[in-house]
């Protein structure tokens, strides 16, 4: 099972590998640019984590996808209990509420929920051979993802909790969506949706929301992030200011430089040209993850590359939308670019997911 | 495909799947070609926006120019302080920012918020000073604070002194802030909200000369207001020194004369008009208030009925009294009516249409002329004189020797006092003029009016034996403040008139006069004594039969030497009691105060 023979070895999507760490290193540059003046070598960290989240990628391509689909409902537990402890434990940790410290490192188990919830919907999918999904197996999903989902929202980190909804959803519109289901959702996600910004919704999220709409209602709270951002991309222009120069993030103006914002300083240093080699990169980078649900053996295999694309693929749009101005500021990372490890991991073992199921499609069943 | 018999059948979830790629295709694209309207589209305005941020215009006070005296001695100064501003703009949590800042500057909050809501037309990053005039050490516990509350600005300005606490206060004026209305008010002076500007004396006439220009740095701040850089820095340039003709020791001098007492000293030089003390009591410190804020030293002092803040020298106004009888004698003897012989006797009193008036000397001093009459301060003369001459022959007389009309000294809101004529009644109370109320005024009573500047002027104006001056505060610049004009060049009076007056006057301080109080040895003073009533005659016996002191305000006026004049003084007691008594001997120290100060020049 952990063998890894040639034939394997040469089915490995090398290029793939390549655009991720290509990537990654483009984050590193800007990650130096926008953090070099703070304390902590965040670059050299981001290089370790880079190091660290590779090895995990072998890890995971060594071990046949079919075996972590079988353990999906033991690793689904393990996390709903790790997501539980975090939140009891936050109460005693002031400050923290999504962190768990693991010795030297800090984790944050709701990364780890997003490759849970990918492998726990390829195991509730594999065996769905029906054209369109079915209302009570819809709730039963629902049920599942719902759980970590709302400890998640708990925290309260409503950024990972949306990507539950792109996996979840991705799910569900493979599996085939019916209009009366469709309804269904959208029925439901709005009783939710008002429920929720009435009773879960803390005052500085709702008003990340409002700010969306009106940014200069309130320049110096929740829509500064915003403002700044966007006069960092606009001041930009075609060739940017150069490496080191930008002065919205030299100057501190721009706010997360190195994390969710590390993009609106690729916008501000190297101009639209800059802009468009990155997204052009990325796009060539999900296309080929995308394009691999073809090369997938069996349903499991799909459902495994399609939700895990759709992952990245969701970060990476809302994030280049929300520096932007036109999505609300709800702290998703941009995936490879941002630093932090824990996200860093979670987007190289997503990737090792899809080129694990990609790398297997010869196997015998 | 041979694999679609081994494996499952997943053309539809791949087909799915596809067609999800292609909305993601689709969205790409869409914020590929957001990203290009804001960088190239609209890069302009985000790059303007980003300069705007990261530079940061400030302000660089000038320093206000010097106030010097005649000897070039600093009497307003400079100091360094520092002043502590909020900026609007950088202000996260109102409450929890305005209860920190308060606690942190000892403002109440309410004081504060006044503050600010009285700056509210300024923009939101603009600077509102909120406390000034703090030193280094009071400025340390909010500089370690600079992180927790960006919205506080602080910096260095120059701050006005006055080295002689109340020395020349009047003079010297004060300053006061700058309200965002007297700026729309003046929208052709260059000042800017906050800026602390001359508000009355020489600092509110000379604004403009001491005021300086303003300077301006352009720094690079990052997202705290920290100073990073500077673009570029234009230096303010220190308002020009404003050198006055005062002499510090006899305003000194004068201003001892009068403490605890309500009162006025001018003494000028009658060539060229120099004013060389001007003193007005009771008096205030300005520095108690050099501030933008309303300390309770300011209010207390606009409402004390003793009204410290009124300049009583170019806005009192006063009867002349017996000074007025310079002008009777100068009129009598330039209109015919005597000549230095002619002669009245004084019996004690007189009956004059139908009614008995006094001579202040009870026993009367029997034959009197023109020289005597000065000298004695003879009512029964004047009364006689003003008879037979009639109010408007007094009116032109005074109103040539500039009564009744601002004297132009640089300063502003200066009174033009009152001499009454037929005319001027009729028009401003539409009754024909008697006879009987001629009497009064020509003893320097009824509705005379004069400020006691415009008796000095007049005083100048007869020991210069008729060369009018105008008085003036400032050598080193033009004169200005006043819309008075200049006084016209004058043909009615003749040189002898002055000196058959100076005779009288000379007599009445060195040869047993009632000016004998103000003489000086050896420095020939000539002058006049006054003692105006406060009220009618019936009303003050009554309080007097009641046992009540009724005192009138004390009046001298002279110059010496009496040969070359080089000074003269007026000096004014209110309810000082005879002039003889209490103003001529403040005036002799001031005479003798610059006979020694004049003798090693």
């Amino acid at each position: 099972m952990i063998m890894l023979d040639r034939r394997l070895i040469e089915e490995i999507d090398w290029v793939l590998i390549a655009l991720i760490l290509l990537q990654s290193l483009v984050g590193v540059i800007f990650i130096y640019s926008s953090s070099h003046f703070l304390p902590g070598a965040h670059h050299v960290r981001q290089l370790v984590w880079i190091g660290i989240s590779l090895l995990a990628l072998f890890v995971v391509l060594a071990v046949d996808y079919k075996f972590f689909v079988a353990l999906s409902g033991y690793l689904y537990g393990l996390i709903v209990a790790l997501l539980a402890v975090t939140l009891v434990f936050a109460r005693f940790v002031a400050g923290t509420k999504s962190w768990i410290s693991l010795g030297l490192m800090q984790m944050q188990p709701s990364e780890m929920a997003k490759i849970v919830l990918i492998l726990v919907c390829a195991r509730l999918f594999a065996e769905y051979k029906r054209d369109y999904l079915t209302t009570t197996y819809t709730l039963g999903a629902l049920l599942v993802a719902g759980v970590p989902f709302l400890l998640i929202v708990a925290q309260p980190d409503l950024g990972t909790a949306m990507t539950f909804v792109a996996i979840i959803g991705g799910s569900f519109i493979l599996a085939g969506l019916r209009k009366k289901t469709l309804i269904l959702l959208v029925l439901a996600s709005l009783v939710l949706g008002v429920g929720g910004w009435n009773v879960v919704l803390k005052d500085y999220q709702k008003k990340r929301v409002t700010t969306l709409i009106n940014p200069a209602g309130d320049p110096r709270g929740s829509g500064y992030q915003v403002i700044q951002s966007k006069i960092a991309i606009g001041s930009g222009g075609l060739t940017g200011k150069g490496f080191k120069k930008g002065t919205q993030s030299q100057l501190r103006f721009l706010p997360a430089r190195h994390t969710d914002f590390v993009f609106s300083v690729i916008g501000e240093e190297t101009g639209f040209l800059g802009v468009f080699i990155v997204i052009a990169l990325y796009f060539a980078l999900l296309a080929r993850m995308f394009l691999s649900v073809s090369k997938a053996r069996d349903r499991a295999g799909v459902y495994i590359i399609f939700t895990a694309t759709l992952l990245i693929a969701f970060q990476f749009l809302v994030n280049i939308l929300m520096i932007i101005g036109l999505l609300p500021v709800v702290g998703i990372t941009l995936p490879f670019l941002s630093y932090g490890g824990s996200s860093l991991l979670a987007s190289y073992i997503a990737c090792g997911l899809v080129l694990n199921v990609k790398m297997r499609r010869f196997a015998n069943v | 495909m041979p694999e679609d018999r081994i494996y499952e059948d997943l053309t539809v979830v791949r087909r799915r799947a596809n067609a999800v790629f292609w909305i993601f295709a689709v969205l790409t694209f869409l914020a590929l070609s957001y990203y290009w309207k804001v960088q190239i589209l609209e890069h302009r305005k985000y790059l303007a926006m980003a300069e705007a941020n990261r530079t940061r215009s400030r302000v660089l006070d000038a320093p206000r120019g010097l106030i010097r005296d005649r000897d070039k001695n600093i009497l307003a100064d400079n100091t360094a302080a520092f002043k502590v501003s909020l900026v609007r703009e950088s202000v996260k949590d109102e409450a929890a920012s305005y209860s920190a800042i308060s606690a942190l500057l000892g403002i109440d909050e309410p004081t504060l918020r006044g503050r600010v809501a009285l700056h509210k037309d300024l923009q939101p990053f603009e600077p509102i000073v909120i406390a000034d005039g703090l030193t280094a050490d009071g400025v340390a516990p909010i500089e370690s604070r600079r992180l927790e509350l960006p919205e506080l600005l602080v910096e260095s300005e120059p701050q006005r002194i006055y080295r002689g606490g109340t020395l020349a206060a009047h003079i010297l004026g004060y300053l006061q802030e700058q309200t965002a209305e007297e700026i729309r008010a003046h929208p052709e002076r260059p000042t800017r909200p906050g800026e602390l500007v001359g508000k009355s004396g020489i600092e509110q006439v000379y604004d403009g000369v001491l005021k300086g220009q303003d300077g301006q740095s352009i720094e690079v701040v990052d997202s705290l207001g920290r100073i990073q850089d500077e673009h570029a820095r234009q230096y303010p340039v220190q308002g020009d020194d404003v050198i006055l003709t005062i002499d510090s020791k006899l305003q000194a001098e004068a201003e001892k004369s009068l403490e605890g007492r309500e009162g006025v000293i001018v003494a000028l030089d009658p060539k060229t008009g120099e004013v060389l003390a001007l003193a007005s009591s009771p008096t205030y410190d300005p520095n108690r208030f050099i501030t933008r804020f309303t300390p309770t030293e300011w209010t207390d002092l606009i409402s004390d009925p003793a009204s410290p803040l009124e300049n009583r020298a170019i806005r009192g106004l006063y009867a002349p009294g017996s000074i007025f009888k310079l002008v009777m004698s100068a009129a009598g003897l330039t209109f015919g009516y005597v000549t230095p012989a002619t002669t009245v006797y004084c019996t004690g009193s007189t009956q004059i249409y139908g009614a008995i008036r006094h001579c202040w000397y009870a026993p009367g001093h029997g034959a009197m002329n023109l020289s005597d009459a000065i000298k004695n301060s003879c009512n029964i003369y004047f009364y006689s004189l003003g008879r037979r001459m009639g109010i408007d022959q007094i009116h032109l007389a005074a109103s040539r020797l500039g009564l009744g009309r601002k004297t132009g000294i640089d300063l502003v809101g200066e009174k033009e006092g009152l001499v009454p004529s037929s005319d001027w009644k009729e028009a401003a109370l539409k009754e024909p003029w008697f006879p009987g109320e001629t009497i009064s005024v020509a003893i320097g009573q009824g509705q005379l009016q004069v400020t006691p500047l415009q008796i000095a002027v007049m005083t100048a104006r007869i020991a210069a034996r008729g060369i009018p001056v105008r008085p003036r505060l400032v050598s080193n610049f033009p004169p200005a403040g006043s819309d008075a004009p200049a006084p016209p060049p004058d043909t009615l009076f003749k040189t002898s008139t002055f000196e058959q007056i100076i005779a009288g006057m000379w007599r009445s301080v060195n040869d047993g006069g009632t000016g004998a109080g103000a003489r000086v040895d050896g420095f020939d003073v000539c002058g006049k004594t006054g003692s105006t009533q406060t009220m009618s005659r019936e009303s003050a016996e009554r309080l007097a039969r009641a046992g009540r002191v009724i005192k009138t305000h004390s009046w001298f006026s002279g110059f010496a030497p009496r040969d070359d004049p080089r000074i003269v003084v007026t000096v004014l007691v209110e309810f000082g009691g005879g002039g003889g008594a209490t103003a001529a001997p403040v005036a002799e120290r001031i005479f003798a105060l610059w006979k020694e100060r004049m003798a090693p020049r």
